[in-house]
C-alpha cells in the first residue's frame, strides 16, 4: 500500500500543475478586464492610473511573462497578492480555511453520520412507515435548493421566532476569542469561554444542518440501497440461521460490506464541502473559502481565482487518496497496487 | 425470534435517543445562544448635538471668515477656530458599541490608495481633512483641521491654517508637513483618487502651521475637494517608518498598503482596531481625540451583510444598530417598529442611461435627434415608480440636483409626439435595432436589469428595440473600453461636493471618459463639443454668480449632446436603532461616524 500512496503523491504536483494551468487560461482568456475592479469604472480612461495599476498588479507584460513569473512565485510558495483584498492569497486562504473547516466538518457529521443512520435505519424498516418518512427526509434534503432552505429557516427560526442566531460566526458584538487554531470553537474553550463556545456552536447549528441536510439525503439512499442488496445475500442469511442478533446483522455483516460505495460519496463530499459551500457560505455570512471563490471569480481577481483552484484540486485529490486507502481497510480484499 | 426482534426494536430507540439528544443538543445550543444574546441597548448620556445644531455650533466658535481674498468656488465658505476641549480623554461616556450593516466594497484602508463608498466613511472616521461639507448643505464647507482658508483672485493659490491644538491618535501634532506628504503621496501614488490633486504646481508648508496649494491653472473647486475624504492627513512620521513614500516614485516604491490593512496612522475619533476582508472592519474610538466633539461609541464595527433583506432581518432582531443598503421596498415592514428609525432621504447619486453614437452599431444613433428622441421617449416618472417606489427625483443634466448648475435647468419629462417627430426628421421612422449592454447588479437601490427593461419598453414606441445584454462589470469594461456601447446604463456618486467632476467625467471634452466611450472607445476617437471645455475653465476660475451661470450652462450642452440621459436620482434609506442621533448621509463622506450620538 505504501508504494500505492507514494505513486499518488508524487503525481499530485503534476496534477496541481496542470490545475493551475487551466485556471490560469480560463481567468485570462475571459473577455473581461480586472481593471474595472482594481482601479474602479470611473478611472479606467485614466492612462496614469491605469498604466500604474499593470504595472503594480504584474498586468503589463504578456500572458506567457505573466505565466511564467507566476509559476516562478508559485514554486516559491507564492500564490501572489489578491487583487481585492490585497493580502496575499495564502494569508486569505489561511484566513479562511478553518471558517470552512468548522462547516464542513459539523456539515459532514451532520450529513454523513446522519444520512448512514438513515440509510440503515431505512432498510431494516423497508416498507414501513419508518423508511417511507427517512426516505421523504432524504428526498426533501437532497432536492431542496440549499439557498431556499437556508433562507427559509433563517426567516423563520431567527427573523420571526428568534429560536436560533443569526448569520456570521460570531454573536453580535462580541470579540473573536484569540486566535490559535482559527476554530472559534476550539479557541473559544482554549480561552476558557464556556459561554463563547456555546454561542458559537449554536450558529453553526443552522449552517452545517443546511448544508448537511443536502448530503445527507444522498449518502442514506446510498446506504440503503446497498443495504437492501447485502440483506438479500447468502452470508446473511447464513448469519441469522446461526443465530445472531439482528442488529449485530446489520451493524457488523451487512453495513460493513456496504460502506464501500458510501466511502465513495463520502469522499467526493469532502471536497464538495471544502471548496464547494458558495450558497450556503453566503447566506449564513461565513467568510470562508466557498465565499472567497465567488468573489475572485466575479471581481476576475486572478491570483485568488489561481489560488482557490490550487487548493480546491488539492483537497480533492487528497480526498480521493484517502478514499482509497480506506477502501483497502475497509475490504481487505481489495489491494492497492 | 421474538427476542431478536425485541432487541432490534431497543436498538432502534436507542440510535433514535440518541439522534434525538445530538439535535436536541444543537437545538438547545441555538436556542440557549438566542436567549442570551447580548443586544446592549444601554443608552447612556452623551453628545447629542443635532447635526445642524453641530454646524451652527462650531461656526458660531470664533468665527473667522476667511477675507481680504477672493474665496473660490461657491461655496459657504465659513472658517471657524474649532473649540478644543482641554484634558479629555475617551468616548463621551457611552459603553454602547455600534454595529453597522453594510455591504463593504473596501479597496484600501490606505487613504491614498483606497476609492470605495465604505473607504469614504473609513476615512472620515479616521483621517481628517483640512474642511469638511457641513452635512445638512453640501455647499457649505466647516473647519476640521484647518481654522480658515483663503484662495486668491484667480483661484490658482490656497492657503489653509491649521488648527494648533489637532492632534493625531499617537499625540503628536498635526503639521504642515503632514498635510504636504499626505496630499503629495496621493498624488505620486497614481491611484484612483489621485486625480483630486492633479494640477498642483507645489504643494508648500512654509511653516508648521500653514499649507499653501499652487495650481497650475485655476481650480476653483479645490476647497471641496480638500473635504473629500480620501484628502485625510496621515501622520507622516509615523507612516514613513512602515515603507510609505510621498516622493515621486510612490507608485512602485511605496510598500506602506499591507501595513494600513492593520494600522491607521491619522488624528480623526476612531483608529482601526481590525479589518477582516469578507467578515467586519472594527474602528475604535481615539481615546486621545483633540475635537471637541468626542467619539460616542467605544467601538464601532462595519460588519459584511450583503444584501438587503439581510440587513432588515438583523435590524429588527437588535443585531445590529444601523442597516445601510435598505431596498426602498423595506420601509413598509419597518413601519411601526418602536425600536428602528427608517427615513429616505435624498442622495446626490444617479443611475443613468448613455447612448453612445460612435460606439461599433450604434449608426443609427449619430444624429443627435434620434438621441433626442430615445430620451424623449423615456417615462422618466413611471422610471421612478417601477425602480424605486416613487422615493426618487428626476434630474436634467450629469450635474445631480442640489449641486451648482443643476437647479435653472429643466427636468425631463415625456413626449412621444415630439419624439416622433424628431425620429421621422432624422430619417428614422420605422425605427431600428441596437446592442444594449449593461453590467448587472443592484446599485443604489436600482435594479438595473428591471431599469433596462424599462427603457426597452419605452423606446419601442418611437420603434427603437434595443437588445439587452446584462454582462459582469469586468467585461462590461472591456467592450466599452475597446469599441464603446450604444446603449449602455452605468452609476455615479460623488466623489467631492463641486460640480467639476460631472463635466470632467461626462462632458464631450478631451481627457473625458465619456467622450471617449461615446465615441467609440479604443477603436474609435472621442466626440467633442467644442463650447464645454472653455465653460469648464471659466467655471473653474470663477467664483459666485458666474461660477453658477458656468455649470448652469455646462449642464445644458451636456443634455443638449443627449449621450448622457440621468433616469433615477435615489433616495437613499437611512435606517437605524431609535436611540441613535445625528444619522446622516453626507455628499463628501456619506457617513461621518464622528457625527453619530446616542439620546440621553
Amino acid at each position: 500500500m505504501s508504494r500505492f500512496v507514494l505513486r499518488r503523491l508524487v503525481i499530485v504536483p503534476f496534477l496541481l500543475l496542470g490545475i493551475v494551468t487551466i485556471s490560469f487560461g480560463i481567468s485570462r482568456f475571459i473577455s473581461s478586464d480586472p481593471l474595472a475592479n482594481i482601479v474602479g469604472e470611473r478611472q479606467l480612461n485614466n492612462p496614469e492610473v491605469v498604466n500604474a495599476a499593470k504595472k503594480k498588479w504584474g498586468l503589463d507584460g504578456g500572458l506567457a511573462k505573466q505565466y511564467t513569473t507566476y509559476m516562478g512565485n508559485l514554486f516559491h510558495g507564492d500564490l501572489g497578492t489578491s487583487f481585492r483584498t490585497r493580502q496575499p492569497v495564502t494569508k486569505d486562504l489561511g484566513d479562511r480555511l478553518p471558517a470552512t473547516f468548522e462547516l464542513a466538518l459539523g456539515a459532514l457529521i451532520i450529513g454523513g453520520g446522519g444520512g448512514i443512520a438513515l440509510g440503515a435505519l431505512a432498510a431494516s424498516r423497508k416498507d414501513k412507515p419508518t423508511d417511507h418518512i427517512a426516505r421523504l427526509f432524504s428526498l426533501l434534503g437532497s432536492s431542496l435548493p440549499v439557498f431556499w432552505i437556508g433562507l427559509v429557516l433563517l426567516f423563520i427560526l431567527y427573523a420571526r421566532l428568534g429560536w436560533f442566531p443569526g448569520p456570521g460566526r460570531l454573536p453580535p458584538r462580541v470579540a473573536a476569542p484569540p486566535d490559535h487554531t482559527g476554530f472559534y470553537t476550539i479557541d473559544a474553550l482554549w480561552a476558557g469561554d464556556v459561554k463563547l463556545f456555546f454561542s458559537c456552536l449554536a450558529r453553526l447549528a443552522l449552517p452545517c444542518f443546511v448544508l448537511g441536510w443536502a448530503y445527507m439525503g444522498t449518502i442514506s439512499r446510498l446506504v440503503r440501497a446497498a443495504m437492501l442488496d447485502e440483506l438479500h445475500a447468502d452470508y446473511v442469511r447464513t448469519a441469522r440461521a446461526k443465530g445472531l442478533r439482528e442488529s449485530r446483522v446489520l451493524r457488523s455483516h451487512v453495513l460493513r460490506n456496504a460502506w464501500l460505495p458510501t466511502l465513495t460519496i463520502l469522499g467526493y463530499s469532502v471536497g464538495q464541502l471544502l471548496t464547494a459551500s458558495v450558497l450556503t457560505e453566503t447566506i449564513f455570512q461565513w467568510n470562508g473559502i466557498g465565499s472567497y471563490a465567488v468573489q475572485a471569480s466575479n471581481t476576475l481577481d486572478y491570483p485568488a481565482i489561481s489560488g482557490v483552484s490550487l487548493f480546491g484540486g488539492a483537497v480533492f485529490l487528497l480526498a480521493n487518496l484517502i478514499t482509497d486507502v480506506l477502501y483497502a481497510v475497509a475490504d481487505p480484499k481489495i489491494r492497492l497496487a | 425470534m421474538a427476542k431478536d426482534q425485541g432487541s432490534r426494536r431497543r436498538t432502534s430507540a436507542r440510535r433514535i435517543a440518541m439522534a434525538a439528544v445530538v439535535a436536541a443538543a444543537l437545538i438547545g445550543a441555538g436556542c440557549s445562544s438566542s436567549k442570551t444574546k447580548t443586544v446592549d441597548t444601554t443608552v447612556a448620556g452623551s453628545d447629542t448635538t443635532a447635526v445642524g445644531d453641530a454646524a451652527t455650533t462650531v461656526a458660531g466658535a470664533d468665527t473667522t471668515v476667511a477675507a481680504g481674498t477672493t474665496t473660490a468656488a461657491d461655496t459657504t465658505a465659513v472658517a471657524a477656530g474649532t473649540t478644543v476641549a482641554s484634558g479629555s480623554s475617551g468616548p463621551s461616556g457611552s459603553a454602547r458599541e455600534l454595529v453597522i450593516a453594510r455591504s463593504m466594497d473596501i479597496n484600501s484602508l490606505d487613504v491614498s490608495r483606497s476609492y470605495c463608498d465604505t473607504c469614504q466613511i473609513f476615512n472620515t472616521a479616521v483621517y481628517e481633512t483640512l474642511i469638511t461639507a457641513d452635512v445638512t448643505n453640501v455647499n457649505t464647507l466647516l473647519p476640521r483641521l484647518a481654522t480658515k482658508w483663503e484662495a486668491n483672485a484667480d483661484n490658482t493659490q490656497f492657503t489653509f491654517t491649521l488648527n494648533p491644538a489637532a492632534k493625531f491618535a499617537d499625540g503628536s501634532a498635526v503639521e504642515a508637513k503632514d498635510v504636504k506628504w499626505s496630499w503629495e503621496r496621493l498624488g505620486n501614488i497614481k491611484g484612483s483618487a489621485s486625480y483630486l490633486i492633479g494640477g498642483t504646481e507645489s504643494i508648500e508648508a512654509p511653516d508648521a502651521a500653514t499649507v499653501v496649494v499652487k495650481f497650475k491653472a485655476p481650480n476653483s473647486a479645490f476647497l471641496q475637494i480638500a473635504a473629500a475624504s480620501y484628502m485625510g492627513v496621515i501622520n507622516s512620521d509615523v507612516a514613513t517608518t512602515h515603507e510609505a513614500i510621498a516622493a515621486v516614485g510612490a507608485d512602485t516604491a511605496d510598500k506602506a498598503e499591507p501595513w494600513f490593512l492593520k494600522n491607521s496612522a491619522g488624528s480623526g475619533p476612531y483608529t482601526l482596531a481590525s479589518y477582516t476582508q469578507g467578515d467586519a472592519l472594527v474602528m475604535a474610538a481615539n481615546t486621545a481625540y483633540w475635537g471637541a466633539k468626542k467619539p460616542t461609541f467605544p467601538k464601532i464595527t462595519i460588519k459584511e451583510v450583503k444584501d438587503s433583506a439581510s440587513q432588515l432581518q438583523q435590524l429588527q432582531q437588535g443585531d445590529v444598530d444601523v442597516a445601510m443598503q435598505l431596498a426602498i421596498d423595506s420601509l413598509p415592514q419597518l413601519e411601526g417598529d418602536a425600536k428602528v428609525v427608517a427615513t429616505p432621504v435624498d442622495s446626490f447619486n444617479y443611475v443613468y442611461v448613455a447612448f453612445s453614437p460612435g460606439a461599433k452599431g450604434a449608426e443609427n444613433m449619430a444624429d443627435v435627434k434620434v438621441r433626442e428622441a430615445m430620451r424623449l421617449a423615456i417615462d422618466f416618472d413611471g422610471a421612478i415608480d417601477t425602480l424605486v417606489a416613487g422615493k426618487g427625483k428626476k434630474q436634467a443634466s450629469p450635474i445631480p440636483n442640489g449641486f451648482i448648475g443643476s437647479k435653472a435647468l429643466a427636468l425631463p419629462a415625456q413626449d412621444l409626439t415630439k419624439a416622433k417627430a424628431l425620429m421621422t426628421e432624422a430619417g428614422k421612422a420605422d425605427g431600428f435595432s441596437v446592442d444594449a449592454t449593461y453590467p448587472k447588479g443592484n446599485v443604489y437601490g436600482v435594479d438595473f436589469d428591471l431599469m433596462m427593461q424599462k427603457v426597452q419598453q419605452d423606446l419601442k414606441a418611437i420603434k427603437v428595440d434595443i437588445k439587452l445584454n446584462p454582462v459582469e462589470i469586468g467585461q462590461w469594461a472591456d467592450i466599452v473600453g475597446k469599441q464603446g456601447i450604444p446603449v449602455t446604463a452605468v452609476y455615479f456618486a460623488p466623489d467631492h461636493g463641486d460640480s467639476s467632476q460631472y463635466p470632467q467625467y461626462f462632458g464631450m471634452m478631451e481627457g473625458s471618459s465619456w467622450a471617449a466611450r461615446a465615441g467609440g472607445g479604443k477603436a474609435g476617437k472621442p466626440i467633442i463639443n467644442p463650447k464645454e471645455a472653455p465653460l469648464l475653465a471659466a467655471a473653474l476660475a470663477a467664483s459666485g454668480p458666474a461660477k453658477e451661470k458656468a455649470y448652469t450652462d455646462l449642464g445644458q450642452e451636456m443634455i443638449n449632446d443627449a449621450i448622457i440621459v440621468p433616469i433615477v436620482n435615489p433616495q437613499v434609506v437611512l435606517a437605524y436603532a431609535a436611540d441613535i442621533t445625528n444619522m446622516h448621509y453626507s455628499a463628501c463622506c456619506n457617513l461621518d461616524l464622528g457625527l453619530l450620538g446616542l439620546k440621553n
